[in-house]
């Protein structure tokens, strides 16, 4: 389970985050919502210790974030896939998933196959270096990157950005899976709340750096006032 | 990210033309007040502050690193000095403008491989020109003269000006004051010209060609034109101040014009601020002190100044001080001024990218 | 022949400082521009050593440890803190540093050359009259540069660490959202290619000028220039580079001018911008900080 209590983040005088308070849930799929510049990307970011907050604490189960290194808090066991996917395309699909694994105390050989399953065309597409890759596939590496060190939680940055619609769709089936077999707790920010409210368990919704909603996904779903002040006029 | 982003904006009107002109007859006034030891070091700023307004332009306002600055000293020094050694007669004005051409020719030369090459690159092209200077200059023996370089006339003081000084070592003293005075104001002429340099179209398609080249080449700004105008003006600059050192010191060698001279220059620039007037004014202002203050630091260090230590005493301060300057002052020791504002701005607990642990 | 041996030599040399900036340039994006300075220095302790009657060996052994250290320390010192920083400021560092560790070592250990005697025995063999050094150490200089090249690409290519270094040089902050310890890379990146240095100005210290403060100048130059047209990526461009320069330089000296000697480094790079005219490897340079 993943507490995050009061938490505030400045960036000079813009106030990114402001005494940002929820629970995301173990083994549930949290969805953080809200327009640009609200705040979640800032959020998560600090989650992985890559920025430092002002004020607050982050809990993974007992141990404080707050202050950890980035790398520290990823061999916890917290995956991150940041926005824009991050994958390091000067290297080879299998050499970024060999570096996924490098840290965490899996079995390398193991872990390629079970990915490799998961995701057919990657492993097609092994050898190859990544700037070959289209979106769609860049968002599986990303994935499988971050899956091949068996977290326990993730944090996914707006996976859907810039991927065609059938494509989010299968994704974010793939999530839901995910988040069942291997009893994982997710954090999953987007922009697109329609596709991420299908699937999520629960909500936080964003708004300039404040939590305005937080509740079951459902709930949050049906509430016609929020989508329409603070989820744009996506949702239907 | 572009290291010239917090570099400060030169706004020159007339009033800063008339700053220059202001300062070079102020000091011209103070060098009769100076005893002659330090109207001499006065006058070896004066030559490195020439130098380092030439390397401000093409770091500063072109964005390009050199390392190769004393190279061109070197080339602008020989040049005068060849002629100088075999044409006695012939009037400063003539020797330094053979200084300047001689310069900008060298700056052209090396203008067209290195204007192509980027930070680390262009780094190490003229990194490669100046550490062959002094072994082209030692080999070359007929041309430069070796190991012995090249004598030099001592600058000679014109009858009226001996007049006004009085008592034993007149002539010796009118002598230092007048050199110092012809370095100063040969300063002030290469500031003057700066100056409007820096106003210039061609010193606005610098600035434009550093920060944005895309943007420069769409406006119909010529990128390598401009670049290697850039280096041709720094080297012209430096030859002029090249030569003018070495007149001073009446001779040219090979050892005169070493690596390490580049660094300083590098260190003096970044010291006073790079891509500024003023800059090239403290870091001379620096160099004319240095003397003092490596024999300050021998006698507080307890250091005798002929031993190994004492010698190379200079070349440690000047590389420490680069170190020290680029961790802490990047911007130059004028962005000390407000060190409580610093200090305060370093203890926010922000960081945006944090820092690698 | 006498003149490809000669060659050679020198171009193992460049080619080891070559090897050195590849191996930095991969493991964090920096260069190193006192490189040739470093390796001086911490050769001047070996040699320092070989004063209390120790072995070549373990002179050579002192070199590169103490080498590494040096390298491993002006990480964390003077680099670190420069991390996100403009990407031209740890080069201004480093060519300070280079200023200060050139005059302390002229202040330490006297401006004379120090050299040390190669533990290998000589051969002479005639070659068109001319009578040809063909030391068993310069055969040794070669195999160990071909050595080390391949251990570097090995390095890089196959090995765990390799690839973290890469990765920490690639995109840092995404190599730590995968649990690497990216400083810790940085700091090994830095002491390998200090090592790697260091053994070339052991190489220097062996021959028959011996090592003088100022002469890692110029070969840091021609490494440069070799690591620069060879590819900064690839480890055997630069060996090859590295060579080239030393046959260049070689071929001036005994066929043109020695006094052009100098110049043959930077004749070699303006003849690779020549064929190359959209500069070396721009893309690569201007894009990451």
């Amino acid at each position: 389970m993943i507490k995050v209590e009061d938490l505030s983040v400045n960036y000079g005088a813009v106030r990114a985050l402001r005494e940002v308070d929820f629970d995301a849930p173990t083994g549930q799929i949290t969805a953080v919502l809200g327009a640009n510049g609200a705040g979640k990307t800032t959020l998560l970011r600090t989650i992985s210790g890559l920025v430092k907050p002002q004020r607050g604490g982050v809990h993974l189960d007992e141990t404080n974030l707050v202050g950890m290194a980035t790398e520290n808090i990823a061999r916890l066991g917290v995956g991150h896939v940041p926005e824009g996917r991050g994958v390091i395309e000067e290297l080879t699909v299998e050499e970024n998933l060999r570096l996924g694994a490098l840290s965490a105390k899996v079995n390398l050989a193991d872990g390629l196959n079970e990915q490799y399953e998961r995701f057919p065309i990657l492993g097609e597409r092994r050898k190859r270096h990544c700037s070959t890759l289209s979106g769609g596939e860049r968002q599986m590496l990303a994935m499988a990157r971050a899956l091949i060190a068996r977290p326990r939680v993730l944090l996914l940055d707006e996976p859907s950005l810039g991927l065609a619609p059938q494509v989010t769709a299968q994704l974010m089936r793939t999530i839901r899976e995910l988040c069942e077999t291997d009893d994982l707790t997710v954090l999953l920010v987007e922009q697109n709340a329609k596709s991420a409210l299908r699937i999520a368990h629960r909500a936080v919704v964003l708004h300039l750096g404040s939590v305005v909603a937080n509740g079951d996904a459902q709930g949050v779903a049906d509430d016609d006032d929020l989508r329409r002040y603070y989820l744009g006029v996506v949702v239907s | 990210m572009n290291w010239w982003r917090g570099l400060p904006r030169q706004e020159t009107t007339n009033s800063r033309v008339a700053a220059v002109a202001a300062l070079t007859v102020l000091t011209l006034f103070v060098t009769f007040f100076l005893p002659p030891v330090a109207d001499s070091e006065l006058a070896g700023g004066a030559a490195i502050a020439i130098v380092i307004l030439g390397l401000s332009w093409l770091t500063g306002w072109s964005g390009q690193i050199s390392l190769g600055n004393s190279g061109f000293m070197a080339v602008g020094a020989y040049a005068a000095g060849i002629w100088a050694h075999h044409h006695a007669a012939t009037p400063l004005v003539f020797t330094l403008l053979l200084a300047l051409v001689a310069g900008g020719i060298s700056g052209l030369v090396i203008a067209i491989p290195s204007t192509r090459l980027r930070g680390p690159y262009l780094a190490g092209m003229t990194l490669a020109f100046s550490a062959a200077v002094t072994p082209l200059a030692q080999n070359f023996t007929s041309v430069t003269g070796g190991e012995g370089g090249i004598f030099l006339n001592s600058l000679v003081t014109p009858k009226w000006f001996e007049h006004l000084f009085h008592g034993a070592n007149a002539s010796i003293n009118a002598n230092a004051q007048w050199t110092a005075d012809l370095a100063v104001v040969v300063a002030g002429v290469m500031f003057f010209f700066m100056a409007n340099l820096f106003h210039s179209r061609a010193g606005r398609s610098m600035r434009l060609v550093r920060d944005n080249d895309v943007a420069a080449e769409l406006m119909g700004v010529h990128l390598a034109r401009t670049r290697t105008m850039a280096f041709v003006v720094s080297a012209a600059f430096a030859g002029v101040g090249g030569a003018l050192y070495s007149l001073l010191e009446a001779s040219v060698r090979p050892e005169t014009f070493p690596l390490t001279l580049s660094i300083t220059l590098l260190t003096l620039m970044v010291l006073g601020g790079i891509g500024t007037l003023s800059g090239a004014v403290i870091g001379g202002i620096i160099y004319s002190f240095s003397a003092n203050l490596v024999s300050h630091v021998n006698s507080l260090t307890g250091v005798n100044p002929t031993s190994n230590l004492g010698a190379n005493m200079q070349g440690i301060i000047f590389g420490v001080l680069l170190i020290l300057t680029m961790l802490f002052a990047p911007r130059g020791i004028v962005s000390l001024s407000s060190p409580l504002r610093r200090l305060w701005r370093a203890r926010r607990p922000l960081s945006v990218t944090q820092e690698v642990q | 022949m006498h003149n490809i041996f000669g060659g050679l030599a020198t171009g193992v040399i460049y080619s080891l400082v070559a090897l050195s900036l590849v191996i930095i340039w991969q493991s964090t994006h920096v260069l190193n521009f006192a490189q040739g300075a470093m390796a001086m220095f911490a050769t001047y302790i070996g040699m320092t050593e070989i004063d209390r009657g120790i072995g070549y060996w373990w002179c050579v052994i002192i070199s590169v440890v103490v080498g590494m250290a040096l390298g491993g320390l002006t990480e964390r010192v003077l680099i670190r803190p420069l991390y996100g920083k403009p990407e031209i400021n740890p080069i201004v560092v480093m060519v300070g540093f280079l200023g200060v560790l050139e005059a302390l070592a002229a202040a330490i250990w006297t401006s004379t050359t120090r050299n040390i005697t190669e533990p290998f025995s000589q051969i002479y063999y005639q070659d068109h009259g001319h009578l040809v050094f063909l030391s068993a150490f310069i055969v040794f200089q070669i195999l160990l540069a071909i050595g080390i090249m391949l251990l570097v690409a090995a390095l890089f290519r196959f090995t765990k660490l390799g690839l973290q270094l890469r990765a920490s040089a690639l995109a840092p902050e995404v190599s730590r959202l995968l649990g690497i310890r990216v400083g810790r890379m940085l700091t090994i990146g830095w002491m390998l290619s200090a090592g790697v240095g260091a053994i070339a100005a052991v190489i220097v210290a062996s021959g028959n000028f011996g090592l003088f403060p100022t002469d890692m100048d110029g070969i840091f130059v021609a490494g440069f220039i070799a690591a620069a047209v060879g590819g900064l990526e690839s480890p055997i461009g630069a060996v090859a580079g590295g060579l080239l320069i030393g046959l260049a330089e070689q071929f001036i000296l005994a066929y043109w001018s020695p006094n052009v000697a100098p110049l043959g480094g930077i004749i070699i790079l303006v003849l690779a911008l020549m064929i190359r005219p959209q500069g070396l490897f721009s893309k690569s340079v201007s894009r990451r900080v």
